[in-house]
């Protein structure tokens, strides 16, 4: 029963790690690319600089995802 | 490699002025520095701006009517360009080219007459038509629905018609329209409506001929639309009329074939003519455009710019083989960090690492007298991309992709250049490919029987080392997650590093003392972590190098302080949390790895139903799955790749140039 509860918890623990930044990168990707919509449609011109702007707040889901699996090996200690 | 420039002033007597500025125009390596601003800053007013003479206005005046009209045929007969010889457009320019500009301009309308002469009435003709087409279009499926009651009023001697169209959604006036219509003409009429398709509705009003009159009147103040056909088509009955519509419908695209097909000729025997005469006509005004970025005294003109050191002996040539001593240019001395952040910025790369200038479509060139990063751009985003792959079997065709596109599109540079970096992409992909043993994932592994099933769970073989070795082979992305994420730091280290020993040379070279301080010290506390992190990685790490580590980091903490305040403190530590972000580097692949795996194992599961049919969609899920995450691919791990050096590397030392390198140059006919 106590493993079961220990392997829940990591679970959910790795769960919450890439699940919350997914969140927040999806709340900042939605802005940067309703800004970038807007900049690209009077300068064209833009589009490639925006796209790199957009990819900056995956970051955090990126480091989510590093450290739900860094947690998910806490499994075998 | 930016292009080492020199700083020239050339001056002449003014009445060779023209003269002058056509031979800098054939040299085409002068880049212009506009004195415009210079002289309106003269407390002395004996320098003013190069006006033109009022005869060269009127043909600067001429020319630019003359571009717009180019302009609007070419438009209009739209020549392919891929079709037209850069051999013949050249030749057709040299013939209409004349430094006579007067010359010049009536070759050109004599050329544009002739062109107008052939392409007018079909143009027209073809206008019309469309127009015809479109009105018909509008009006047939209205006719075609009130016909059959029209018909049966046609009949009725007495009685009138009107159409009117309506959009749906004021559908409901039909009812007041009937209200009032009725108390005109004393309840002699009725409203029937059909609707017609999903926004307009078709109503015919049959009322008693004899308040035709008022009827008309009262519709004209509604604002509703009556439907009238074209004239030749009114006074003719309803279903004659629609046999009509029909059969104009059915012979319009025929006969827009044929004027197509018609212009076509005429775009293929014009079309030379045409794209020499835009280039020359460009080639024209952008001499006298540049005219009042020039200044002149009563007796001399001034032209100021930057010319690669290389092309400085060509100039001087040029000139004094035209112009003898009437035209002088002197190099004028810019001392080492004093003038130079108003040179414009050329590079000047090995052909390899040319394709790799892609970046500067998205930044501006680095600034003169800073190092050019293209070489390390060139090097380091095909491993990036490589290790973000990682597939042998997607390296193999996004190489060939890339390849293809690097070959057909050798005309436009952006296309060309993004193929070739596919293609470097592809090559390090299959590379570590090789090294991670995928190929479209897991496949290879399983058909080489490296994939074992212990206790239900399914484990890698190792070639080489086993699981509790550091290394081993193949590098398994999901297990040897950890190994992957340090290697990924160290790369991240390493790239950082480069540009902070590339921020201090900068800061030595402009003897930005503080600057190379800030490098230096960001540099001493990157290099310290990584001391410290070594810990993490290796039991054997001496503790003493952890030590060491630390006291680098503080000492590196206070010299960026030194160097750049505050602010150097800040960046100081903020750089450290740069180094992971380089993470990116493993984790964009694990999740590609994860869906090629699980595209494997959906298509094994599909496939393995039996039967013929359960084979085809094993394979279609296979196809489709994997052709998803190729495509993504392609795409994430190029952004990702631009970011680290955008951001995470350049950001340490790259300083935007002001200007790039712009020639005042002639076309040639090559455009």
């Amino acid at each position: 029963m106590g493993e079961a509860v220990k392997i829940g918890l990591i679970a959910f623990s790795a769960a919450l790690a890439i699940g919350l930044s997914a969140l927040a990168t999806g709340l900042a990707q939605s802005r940067i690319g309703a800004a970038m919509a807007g900049a690209v449609a009077e300068r064209p011109e833009l589009v490639g600089v925006t796209i790199i702007l957009v990819a900056i707040p995956e970051t955090m889901v990126i480091l989510g995802l590093v450290i739900a699996f860094v947690i998910t090996t806490l499994k075998s200690a | 490699m930016i292009e080492k420039m020199a700083k020239v002033e050339i001056l002449g007597l003014k009445d060779i002025a023209l003269d002058a500025i056509d031979v800098i125009h054939d040299q085409g390596t002068l880049h212009i520095e506009d004195l415009s601003e210079r002289i309106s800053d003269m407390p002395d007013k004996r320098v003013t701006r190069m006006e033109m003479d009022p005869k060269s206005a009127e043909h600067e005046a001429t020319l630019s009517n003359l571009r717009a009209k180019v302009g609007d045929m070419i438009r209009e007969l739209a020549p392919d360009v891929d079709d037209i010889s850069p051999a013949d457009v050249q030749r057709e320019y040299k013939a209409i080219w004349s430094d006579n500009v007067e010359t010049m301009i009536a070759r050109i309308e004599k050329s544009l007459a002739e062109i107008e002469k052939e392409t007018r009435d079909p143009v027209e003709r073809k206008a019309d038509l469309m127009v015809e087409l479109s009105r018909l279009e509008k009006y047939a499926p209205i006719m075609y629905k009130v016909q059959p009651l029209a018909e049966r009023v046609a009949r009725m001697q007495d009685m009138a018609s009107i159409a009117l169209i309506i959009e749906r959604k004021y559908k409901a006036i039909l009812n007041y329209l009937n209200e009032e219509i009725s108390k005109l003409t004393n309840g002699e009429c009725e409203i029937v409506a059909s609707d017609v398709d999903d926004e307009s509705t078709a109503a015919l009003i049959v009322f008693n001929r004899h308040y035709l009159k008022q009827v008309h009147d009262f519709l004209a103040v509604q604002d509703v639309n009556q439907v009238r056909l074209p004239s030749d088509l009114a006074r003719k009955p309803i279903d004659e009329a629609v046999g009509e519509v029909r059969a104009r419908i059915a012979q319009i695209p025929g006969e827009l074939d044929e004027i197509d097909r018609k212009l076509s000729q005429v775009t293929g025997k014009y079309s030379v003519q045409l794209v020499a005469a835009r280039n020359a006509i460009h080639d024209r005004l952008d001499s006298m455009e540049a005219v009042p970025k020039f200044g002149q005294t009563d007796q001399v003109f001034i032209i100021s710019g930057w010319l690669p050191e290389v092309e400085v002996k060509n100039m001087e040539t040029a000139l004094a083989d035209r112009f003898g001593t009437k035209v002088i240019m002197t190099v004028v001395d810019i001392r080492e960090g004093e003038g130079e952040e108003d040179a414009p910025v050329a590079l000047r790369n090995s052909p390899f690492v040319r394709y790799f200038e892609i970046i500067y479509m998205l930044s501006k060139y680095p600034r003169y007298g800073t190092i050019d990063p293209t070489v390390i751009f060139a090097i380091f985003f095909p491993i990036f991309f490589g290790l973000m792959v990682g597939d042998m079997g997607y390296g193999l065709i996004i190489m060939v992709l890339g390849w293809i596109l690097h070959r057909k599109y050798a005309s436009k540079p952006l296309i060309n250049m993004a193929g070739f970096l596919l293609t470097m992409g592809g090559l390090w992909s299959i590379i570590f490919g090789a090294l991670y043993l995928e190929f479209f994932g897991d496949l290879l592994m399983r058909w080489l029987g490296l994939i074992e099933e212990v206790h239900g769970e399914e484990q890698v073989k190792y070639i080489l080392g086993s699981e509790d070795t550091l290394f081993k082979y193949p590098i398994d992305r999901l297990e040897g997650f950890t190994f992957m994420l340090g290697v990924t730091i160290i790369i991240g280290f390493v790239h950082i590093g480069i540009g902070l020993v590339i921020g201090i040379i900068n800061g030595l070279k402009e003897h930005n003392r503080k600057h190379a301080l800030e490098k230096g010290g960001l540099l001493m506390v990157l290099t310290g972590f990584m001391l410290a992190l070594g810990k993490f990685g290796f039991s054997w790490w001496p503790s003493a190098l952890v030590g060491v580590g630390i006291v680098l980091a503080v000492a590196g903490v206070v010299v960026a302080g030194i160097g750049g305040g505050m602010g150097g403190v800040v960046e100081s530590l903020v750089g450290v949390g740069n180094i992971f972000s380089y993470a990116r580097l493993i984790a964009i692949g694990l999740a590609s790895v994860i869906m090629a795996n699980v595209a494997n194992s959906l298509a094994r599961q599909v496939g393995g139903g039996g039967g013929v049919i359960g084979v085809i969609a094993g394979i279609v899920v296979f196809v489709a799955l994997h052709g998803l995450n190729l495509v993504i691919a392609m795409f994430s791990p190029s952004i990702h790749s631009l970011r680290l050096h955008l951001v995470e590397s350049f950001g340490k030392f790259f300083e935007p140039a002001k200007y790039r390198y712009e020639p005042f140059k002639k076309t040639g006919g090559e455009e």
